[in-house]
């Protein structure tokens, strides 16, 4: 046996490398559209090749040190040395492409290069002479299809055989100063480095790259020494060395392009082109966009999303397993408070959020296509100059949009934003967007309310909308999220047919997750609800109790008074918010065990006077729901927020913020509502709701304190994590 | 002239790239370099879409304002 085999997968966001990496190790992983989904580390075994590790890098256009993603190959190729790197080229962009090949190819690792989407390059009439681009760059070149599967195979063959016998010698010279200096380099101070990584350090040294000088450590003479050929080359070719590399890859790609390429409809619009020009239209873009998402959840809520809910809801559950399984178990003859909690607690609590999973599942279908496509991409660009009035880049945008399906995914999403602030900012306020599961709780308050009235989820998102972006305004005058937005620069990939399985892929994985979710979490909430909503010591005695002394009661009784100037500060109301904090769904279901109806998906108003005992009145039914729709998101949100956060401080900063505002809010409306409506009298409560909006428009209004015309948008800050 | 006052359509050379070392550098590895040329393919409020070594890169305002033609 030999020993294991590492490749490692480079190329550009956008190059089909996630597509490629699937296919070669089978492996199920999302593919998307905008750069940074692999920001993580994945690995996977070659197929058939149970000794080569394929190692998934991040996309990215060049190895130096600015971007985080570029941070981690870069690290991962110097330090961790793969036996070769099959780099990713997209074959409809190769002169940008090779930009990142001519820096792979100075590490002294065997590399082999996939030139992808040869399909489409075919079908253009382009022509890429393989061995002539071979011959140049020194290294083998092969023709792949990731998205057909063609040529994938041979591509990591090549790889494979690279990394046993092969050395890539990088074939391109930078022009005559600069190799005299490099020259002086590896001379005076690499002679410890290995020979074949020499030309990569001497590079290096000569772009006064930090984190190479750092590690090297060079002698304070030797650098100043160093300095001296740097500057000469810099004085004769006019620029700084940084940029003299960077514009002489860039010439020698140019070169090398006009004897390997021919490109058949130069400066045609590409069919990409022309979409763009309608949907990327100044006064055609926000319309269009705003039809499509209407689209989208008008379907997956409405029409197609009620058909399945019902369906699974009435059918599957109301007629199938509550029956059957009831009927199981009196048959075996099991005690009658097994039944109760088996069908009453157990699977009617679950049976509403896994009556809308399918619901979820269609929202996730739809958000995937346009991933997919490359749409998604332009609406982070359409949504940036709004955005930006408000402190955000358009780059939130998406875990906005995720986010209304599930938090978790959009709380990940906003890993693509560069800027920490903006980052962090986006993962607060980003679960302020009604998420799936908390539909059913709105569809049972606007059944409670109004008899169901349509237009209260559509209330709900926009209200969501409303707190975030008042949010983004409040934090951004504050001092730790002080700055502006980074700048927007995104490279927008090119419409393209999404892929079935992709998209397939990505949503049962999302769907899997809630389900899983709702298999364990839920579960046990559901049990424990029941428990705590049945037994309870009455008379001294514990045991089975009725709700009203059971240990729920008692809880939430206990901390009810919290609530009070909410409205909703019946026991009943605050135990069903207390199992929102585990998940929102659970609210729906812990409602519908404390009424004593079971299972509740919908409302009827047969169940009027039941949740009536919750809301004394209409308002604090509103309050209540406000309160749920704002407050810290599920537990699987909050650990999500917790890990991307990355810092203690800001993780409890960001749940403090939610509880606050979604108390303020309900404080708010309850209050100052109430006594417009007539509800409620006035109060110190209501003194106090009208404090609270106070100082809310003054956080809002005052002049932003950090605010100097003179600061240069903070770049720097936004590349260290 | 910077970058946003370009004609739509209309392919250009870029002269010079400005800004912080790191932004110059981060819009020097995606293809914008002096030397090179760029075409705006559309605009709205003042961010651009270009067409850049071939592939289409939205920036913004700020950034483009960065970008000497």
């Amino acid at each position: 046996m030999g020993k294991e085999i590492k490749i490692a997968l480079a190329g550009n966001p956008n190059s089909g490398k996630t597509t490629l990496f699937n296919a070669l190790t089978g492996s199920n992983q999302y593919v998307g559209n905008w750069p940074g989904v692999t920001v993580e580390k994945k690995e996977g075994k070659l197929k058939k090749h149970d000794d080569v590790i394929v190692e998934d890098l991040p996309g990215i256009y060049s190895l130096s040190p600015y971007t985080l993603e570029e941070v981690v190959s870069r690290n991962y190729l110097v330090t961790e040395r793969p036996d070769a790197v099959l780099n990713i080229v997209d074959g409809t962009n190769l002169e940008r492409n090779l930009y990142l090949t001519t820096q792979l190819t100075e590490l002294g690792i065997p590399v082999v290069i996939a030139i992808n989407m040869m399909d489409i390059v075919r079908k253009n009439g382009d022509q890429i002479h393989i061995q002539e681009l071979s011959r140049e760059l020194g290294c083998k070149v092969v023709e792949i299809s990731a998205l057909k599967g063609t040529g994938v195979q041979e591509a990591a063959e090549a790889a494979v055989a690279a990394a046993k016998s092969a050395k890539t010698i990088p074939m391109h010279t930078f022009s005559g100063p600069v190799e005299h200096a490099i020259a002086h380099i590896e001379e005076a101070e690499l002679n410890g480095v290995p020979p074949e990584q020499q030309r990569w350090y001497a590079i290096k040294i000569f772009e006064r790259d930090e984190k190479v000088l750092a590690q090297l450590n060079i002698p304070k003479q030797t650098l100043d020494h160093i300095e001296l050929d740097i500057k000469a080359a810099e004085q004769e070719l006019d620029d700084d060395a940084e940029s003299i590399i960077t514009n002489e890859r860039y010439v020698y790609i140019a070169t090398l392009m006009k004897g390997c390429y021919k490109k058949k409809n130069a400066g045609k619009m590409s069919p990409s082109d022309k979409i763009d020009k309608v949907v990327t239209n100044r006064w055609l873009a926000l319309p269009i966009f705003a039809g499509i998402m209407f689209l989208v959840y008008y379907i997956s809520v409405t029409t197609l999303g009620t058909v399945v809910t019902d369906w699974t809801n009435d059918t599957l559950f109301g007629e199938w397993i509550q029956p059957g399984v009831s009927g199981f178990l009196t048959n075996i003859g099991a005690a009658e408070w097994v039944n109760s909690l088996v069908v009453d607690g157990i699977i009617g609590g679950l049976a509403a959020p896994i009556g809308f999973a399918p619901q979820m599942a269609i929202v996730f279908l739809f958000l995937s296509i346009l991933e997919d496509c490359g749409y998604m991409a332009r609406v982070a660009f359409i949504m940036d100059r709004v955005f930006r009035k408000f402190g955000l880049s358009g780059k939130s945008f998406i875990p906005f949009l995720i986010s209304s399906g599930c938090g978790v995914p959009g709380i990940m999403a906003s890993r693509t934003i560069e800027n920490e602030k903006d980052r962090r900012m986006t993962m607060m306020t980003t679960t302020f967007i009604p998420c799936g599961a908390k539909l059913p709780v709105i569809a049972l308050i606007a059944g409670f309310l109004m008899g169901g009235a349509w237009w209260m989820a559509p209330m709900m998102y926009f209200s969501g909308i409303i707190v975030v972006i008042l949010s983004c305004i409040i934090l951004k005058k504050m001092k730790i999220f002080a700055g502006d937005p980074a700048p927007f620069v995104m490279e927008l990939p090119q419409y393209h047919f999404p892929s079935i399985k992709g998209v397939l892929l990505h949503v049962w994985e999302r769907v899997w997750a809630f389900l899983k979710k709702a298999g364990t979490i839920l579960f046990l909430c559901c049990a424990a609800m029941w428990f705590l909503g049945s037994f309870g010591i009455q008379d001294g005695v514990f045991g089975l109790v009725d709700t009203e002394s059971s240990f729920l009661a008692v809880i939430g009784g206990g901390i009810a008074w919290i609530f009070k100037p909410l409205g909703f500060g019946t026991w009943q109301a605050v135990a069903s918010s207390l199992s929102g904090f585990v998940a929102k769904e659970g609210i729906v279901s812990t409602m519908g065990v404390l009424s004593g109806l079971g299972e509740v998906e919908e409302y009827a108003v047969s169940m009027h006077d039941q949740f009536a005992a919750f809301f004394p009145t209409s308002i604090a039914a509103v309050s209540f729901l406000l309160f749920n729709m704002f407050d810290s998101p599920c537990l699987a949100a909050i650990s999500t927020m917790s890990r991307e956060m990355g810092s203690r401080k800001f993780f409890w900063f960001a749940i403090l913020f939610q509880n606050l505002l979604a108390y303020a809010v309900s404080l708010m409306v309850y209050q100052i509502g109430g006594l417009i409506l007539g509800e409620i009298a006035f109060s110190a409560a209501t003194a106090a709701a009208f404090l609270v909006l106070a100082a809310v428009l003054y956080l809002l209004l005052r002049r932003d304190p950090n605010k100097h015309p003179e600061r240069l948008p903070e770049r720097q800050a936004a590349y260290t994590r | 002239m910077p970058l946003t006052l370009a004609n739509t359509g209309e392919e250009t050379m870029i002269r010079k790239v400005g800004g912080s070392p790191e932004m110059k550098k981060h819009l020097e590895d995606m293809g914008f370099v002096a030397g090179g040329n760029v075409t705006v393919v559309s605009t709205i409020g003042g961010n651009l879409i270009v067409n850049v070594k071939e592939s289409r890169m939205a920036i913004s305002r700020e950034m483009a304002g960065k970008i000497m033609i």
